[in-house]
């Protein structure tokens, strides 16, 4: 007890150093925090970028047509898909697609496109294509000749809303398929690859011109929680036909499954170089603080404090104000990290969006809360305070008591 | 049996190749209740004697044995626990500890000890009536005067109750009354509980006090006159 007593009264002895020192581990501590909640968003960007512009979380597609991408590999199970899959815990919704890779041409212009064909009320289930838009609306559900463009592809064929396109591409029975389309919408999603290159046309209306009546080329599922992907795409895949695959987003996007799983090393390296600077304040005040007090230490050890209890005190003194920094970081971390939830900072205006592992990079600071992005940089600024101060505690232990009493 | 037995204790301290002797073969027997001074000049080994003697420093060689245990053979936590119980210390710049109060600097050894606040509290209370210091007790020692400091050490170093208490150069950061009369009521306690007190010091006043006074010079014993009652 008199040892803690002793503890907070040292560290309020010199307040201006101490609140220095505290100061700085604060700060290291909930710019962390902060950092990891922006990394965080950042890949729940990515993450969103794909899932939520384009694949969804799982797809489900006939054996060989996610490898192949080949026209012919159809299936026709929508309906048992969407049962099975609403019954998953974390089901959100399941939208069935065909595609197809043809030319849009406008005038003299022509850019190969990758044509979507979406129910429209259930792709907006799996997608969020439809808040993306930029100009004109998204598909309706009785829609019969609209197209939805990518702004870039917009671009290319300098296509506007009303704008009439032709789309050649070859059908399933060996014909070439061909209709006028009608600018509906122009979306804007900040992935180079969605924007430049894809299409959304009603899915009936595909399945007439490639001549696959009722059949699809996948259904695309979304969950509550993307993170349990790869258990729930397991669980599916055990309860369908087997001519079918389930594919989860990380076997989809195996670099970006690769980034997210590197993050908690490159988290814990991040968080070493910014501790090794704090660390180095934390010595430098325990350090001053027990030279100045070597006479004391001489009078404490002369009155019978054991060497290990002097010791004791310099890591106590180490420790409270690791305890204190690790509350403090954590608080102004939360609070740091949830205005950037909210607010977060737009950089549209300075930089563009960077495709990066599979997805895409916003050009705007936001952060997302993760229990695990407080949990490491306060578990690890403890650790940090207590490995400061071993060495100047291991000092004071160490003191002769006829020596230290003689130091001024 | 001596309180405290000093057998051909000899201290050399070394600076690089020199080897300077504090303490040449010194022989000394102080007994339960007495108060004895160590009386020399600047460099004659007084604070070594009690450096050795309060078991904060080896001798070099001799044997010094106190309360019948011999203390070379004690290990670092024993020799703590040692000063802890036996020992108490009365340094010549008081040494009190600046975050603590008075009464928790008079506390402290007890504290130590591990002894209850009530009990602690009923031990220091009346010690420090006694030391005038009622009504400082929550005073920080950097509120107190140098005599008002030097009481609270004393208070410290007796309310363990040890078997010897050291004092170095008790006043020698004193103005003369304040030292009479600290030196009285030190006697006084000597007097009451028994405890022995052993002072190094060349202050005449002191020496006046003390019931022994025990010459060094150049780390030799020179003299050791004993005053009646």
């Amino acid at each position: 007890m008199i040892l803690w007593k002793l503890a907070f009264r040292n560290l309020r002895r010199n307040r201006r150093r101490t609140l220095l020192t505290l100061a700085a581990m604060v700060a290291s501590s909930s710019l962390l925090i902060l950092s990891l909640g922006v990394f965080s968003g950042m890949f729940v960007d990515m993450l969103a970028s794909v899932t939520e512009q384009y694949s969804g979380h799982m797809v489900v597609a006939g054996k060989g047509y996610l490898d192949r991408r080949e026209m012919h590999a159809t299936m026709d199970q929508a309906q048992a898909v969407t049962e099975q899959a609403s019954r998953l815990e974390t089901f959100r919704g399941a939208s069935p697609r065909l595609r197809s890779f043809g030319l849009l041409s406008l005038g003299d212009r022509t850019q190969p496109a990758e044509v979507l064909g979406i129910d429209p009320t259930r792709e907006i289930q799996v997608t969020q294509l439809h808040r993306k838009l930029v100009d004109g609306r998204y598909l309706d559900p009785d829609e019969d000749h609209g197209i939805v463009l990518g702004v870039g592809l917009a671009r290319k064929l300098r296509a506007e809303i009303g704008s009439e396109l032709v789309f050649v591409t070859q059908a399933a029975d060996g014909s070439i398929g061909n209709d006028l389309m009608t600018v509906r919408g122009l979306f804007d999603t900040g992935s180079v690859a969605n924007d430049n290159g894809l299409a959304l046309v009603p899915l009936h209306w595909l399945q007439e011109t490639i001549a696959l009546p009722d059949q699809l080329h996948e259904v695309a599922i979304t969950l509550k929680d993307p993170l349990q992907a790869k258990p729930t795409a397991a669980v599916l895949a055990g309860r369908l036909d087997d001519r079918l695959e389930v594919r989860d987003w990380g076997q989809m996007l195996p670099e970006m499954a690769e980034v997210i799983a590197s993050y908690g090393a490159s988290t814990l390296i991040l968080s070493m170089i910014l501790y090794a600077a704090a660390g180095l304040g934390i010595v430098n005040t325990l350090y001053m603080s027990v030279m100045e007090r070597t006479q004391e230490f001489g009078v404490l050890l002369a009155m019978g404090l054991h060497p290990a209890q002097v010791r004791r005190l310099v890591l106590l003194e180490s420790t409270v104000l690791g305890v204190l920094a690790m509350v403090l970081g954590a608080t102004l971390g939360f609070f740091l990290t949830l205005w950037m939830k909210t607010v977060g900072i737009d950089l549209s205006g300075s930089i563009s969006s960077i495709t990066y592992a599979g997805g895409t990079i916003l050009p705007r600071l936001h952060a997302e809360f993760e229990f695990r992005n407080f949990w490491l940089p306060s578990l690890l600024l403890l650790v940090t305070a207590v490995l400061a101060g071993w060495l100047p505690a291991r000092r004071a232990a160490r003191l002769q008591p006829v020596e230290a009493l003689r130091e001024d | 049996m001596a309180l405290i037995e000093l057998e051909k204790i000899c201290k050399t301290y070394r600076s690089g190749n020199l080897h300077v002797p504090a303490l040449v073969d010194l022989d000394l027997q102080v007994d339960t209740g007495e108060f004895t001074a160590l009386a020399g000049p600047s460099g004659s080994g007084k604070t070594t004697a009690l450096n050795l003697i309060g078991c904060i420093d080896q001798p070099t060689s001799g044997r010094l044995r106190i309360d019948g245990r011999n203390v070379a053979d004690q290990t670092v936590p024993q020799l703590s626990d040692f000063r802890l119980y036996q020992i108490g210390f009365i340094f010549q710049s008081y040494n009190l500890i600046p975050v603590l109060t008075a009464e928790e600097n008079a506390e402290f050894v007890l504290m130590l000890q591990g002894m209850r606040p009530e009990e602690r509290q009923q031990r220091v209370r009346p010690l420090l009536e006694r030391l005038g210091l009622g009504g400082l007790e929550n005073r920080r020692p950097s509120d107190l005067s140098g005599g008002q400091q030097q009481r609270v050490a004393v208070a410290r170093a007796m309310a363990a109750r040890p078997k010897v208490i050291l004092a170095d150069e008790p006043t020698a950061n004193l103005d003369s009354s304040t030292a009479r009369e600290l030196l009285e009521l030190m006697r006084e306690l000597n007097r009451d509980e028994g405890m022995t007190f052993l002072f190094s010091s060349h202050d005449p006043l002191v020496l006046e006090h003390a019931g022994r006074v025990v010459r060094l010079q150049d780390g030799h014993l020179v003299g050791d006159e004993r005053k009646d009652g």
